[in-house]
């Protein structure tokens, strides 16, 4: 028997394999250049960019906590010019699908981000970040109203024709409302979830321990909350899903294709361990052979849910 | 070209308390690794903790392929790093971030080492004997307890001028004094030049001393870091360079973690244009 496929199509893109790098813990991809193979992976999403370059938040920026890291980096960026210009050239001489996290202070600002990659050679992609829990201004704002979701993705949509892929926050009471929401101003693809908002509290001096006071929780100690919000958006709408949420492991990326997610977007174990994607490409490969199957497509949204009582 | 690889543990050594010199085989680290360039380890693949650790190349063996660490073991990262026996593997990339730059013929090299800030200087002493030149090396704690790394320097003919905050060995006081004596003594002639390692407050007086005396210093600083390769950018410092008009953030992990002391803008420490930067 041949080598199970891994290529997937997602919203019209082909990626060799299932496995992308998540914005934000991937930094703007050429940083890992010598230390892994880009051309390994089935696609890699830019760090936020907005129209100018930011400072971010101040220091500290990271805790962790159980299976987990709280962050409040604060978008940090070069700015979309800077990035089109000098990023972009770098990753052409990668084999895999760049996509690019666009960001805005405001409505038009995501528009215009998105405008200036228009024409910029080397993009597959937009990824429409509205669930940022670290910025005073936009961000999260606009992903946790159903209506302010719907404006940004409907505006982003009139500026590209580029494959356009909101990314949800977990942080709301019905993620499913969203989805539908993305779906009608013309998203082509979902990304499921962002970081959940979180905070940690160092008790000894009774501050927390993120300078900006609260922060994303990403890692495993998310992953069930993300893949119950994956399985719930596959149900809502029609669109190819990328799941995220603490992925480190063949099994982890399984629960949420399985879920219903199109591919996986892996986050921060890229910090833990650069190596990850060639171990989780073995491990699927191993995991398809082993149950018979002969493309991984075979397994998305093959949950077998129970009646409930 | 920094390199991710699983390692083993050749060899563990205690040196009494929570302190350890672990060795790794790692041929690229061993050949590429200088002084003030670190590592990110981790033990095992487990979740917990979830992140790799930092630390200084406390020495390399070209010809065994193998480097050592200097670790203290305190949390759980550190306390499974110094768990493992030899033949068992961790998770390691490096070498990673910018080293100390080497002193002129004309400049007189004293490393000064806060407690557990001693670690990359063993490598540096012995960088600066293979270009001939002689390192002075302050090595100050809270206590003699906290001064654990004396025997390497030893056995690798390294003299060392210690400083305990509680006279339990060497100079009475901080660290800084015994530098300072050392200074006012007139040094061994040349310009002194001052590379420092240990706990922010300590590098914080290393430089406003170097300031006060118009003395070329690079610190050594260890923010809370994720990744190590400049992506996750939790471990940004304040960097003003003289012709910089204001700060920028700058990654320790890759535009550190040794930085060129009167760049650094310390913490409560806003500068304008105007007075920034000066040697």
């Amino acid at each position: 028997m041949s080598a199970p496929n891994l290529a997937v199509d997602f919203a019209g893109i082909r990626l060799k394999n299932p496995l992308v790098a998540a914005s934000g813990t991937f930094g703007y991809g050429v940083e890992y250049e010598g230390i892994l193979d880009l051309s390994k992976l089935g696609g890699l999403v830019s760090k936020g960019l907005y129209m100018t370059p930011r400072d971010g938040n101040p220091t500290p920026r990271l805790a962790e906590t159980p299976s987990g890291l709280l962050n409040a980096i604060g978008l940090q960026g070069v700015g979309v010019r800077a990035f089109a210009r000098d990023v972009l050239p770098r990753l052409a001489r990668h084999d895999t699908a760049v996509f690019v996290n666009v960001c805005g202070d405001s409505v038009e600002e995501y528009a215009e981000v998105a405008a200036v990659l228009e024409d910029a050679p080397g993009v597959a992609g937009l990824e429409v970040n509205i669930s940022c829990p670290n910025v005073k201004k936009g961000g999260l704002a606009f992903g946790n109203d159903p209506a302010m979701t719907h404006a940004v993705v409907a505006a982003v949509r009139k500026a590209t024709k580029r494959p356009l892929i909101p990314k949800l926050s977990p942080n709301v009471s019905d993620i499913a409302t969203f989805a539908r929401a993305c779906a009608d101003a013309g998203a082509d693809g979902l990304s499921c979830v962002n970081t959940l908002l979180g905070m940690a509290i160092d008790v000894e001096s009774r501050r927390p321990k993120l300078a900006f006071g609260t922060g994303g929780l990403s890692g495993p100690a998310i992953r069930p909350v993300a893949v119950r919000m994956t399985w719930q958006v596959a149900r809502a709408v029609k669109l190819p899903i990328f799941g995220i949420g603490g992925i480190s492991s063949a099994a982890d990326a399984l629960e949420f294709l399985i879920a219903g997610a199109t591919a996986v977007q892996i986050g921060t174990a890229n910090f833990v361990d650069p190596g990850v994607y060639d171990r989780i490409l073995a491990g699927l490969g191993d995991y398809l052979v082993r149950h018979g199957l002969g493309d991984v497509r075979e397994v998305v949204g093959t949950l077998q849910m129970p009646e409930r009582a | 070209m920094p390199t991710n690889r699983d390692v083993l543990l050749v060899r563990r050594e205690s040196l009494g308390g929570p302190y350890f010199v672990l060795t790794f085989g790692h041929p690229e680290v061993a050949r590429e690794g200088r002084a003030g360039q670190f590592v990110m380890i981790k033990a095992g693949l487990s979740a917990e903790p979830p992140l790799r650790r930092p630390f200084s190349i406390l020495a390399v063996d070209l010809e065994r392929e193998r480097f050592s660490l200097f670790v203290k073991a305190i949390g759980p990262g550190t306390r499974a790093l110094c768990a493992l026996e030899p033949g068992e593997p961790a998770q390691c990339l490096g070498p990673l971030g910018r080293p100390f730059t080497a002193p002129a013929d004309d400049e007189e090299p004293l490393l000064v080492a806060g407690g557990y800030g001693i670690a990359p200087f063993l490598l540096m002493s012995r960088e600066l004997r293979a270009r001939g030149a002689t390192a002075r090396v302050f090595y100050g704690g809270r206590t003699a307890a906290e001064l654990q790394l004396r025997e390497p320097f030893a056995e690798a003919g390294v003299p060392l001028e210690l400083a305990t905050d509680d006279g339990s060995l060497g100079f009475h006081g901080r660290v800084t004094g015994a530098l300072e004596a050392h200074l006012d003594r007139g040094g061994d002639g040349r310009r002194p030049r001052l590379y420092a390692c240990g706990p922010d407050p300590m590098l914080h007086a290393v430089s406003r001393l170097a300031q006060r005396r118009g003395l070329r210093a690079e610190v050594s600083l260890d923010p809370w870091m994720g990744c190590g390769v400049g992506t996750c950018l939790g471990c940004v410092v304040k960097i003003q360079a003289p012709e910089q008009e204001r700060w920028k953030y700058r990654c320790a992990c890759t535009e550190g973690p040794v930085f060129d002391a009167s760049h650094v803008l310390w913490p409560g420490e806003e500068r304008s244009a105007a007075a920034g930067g000066g040697r």
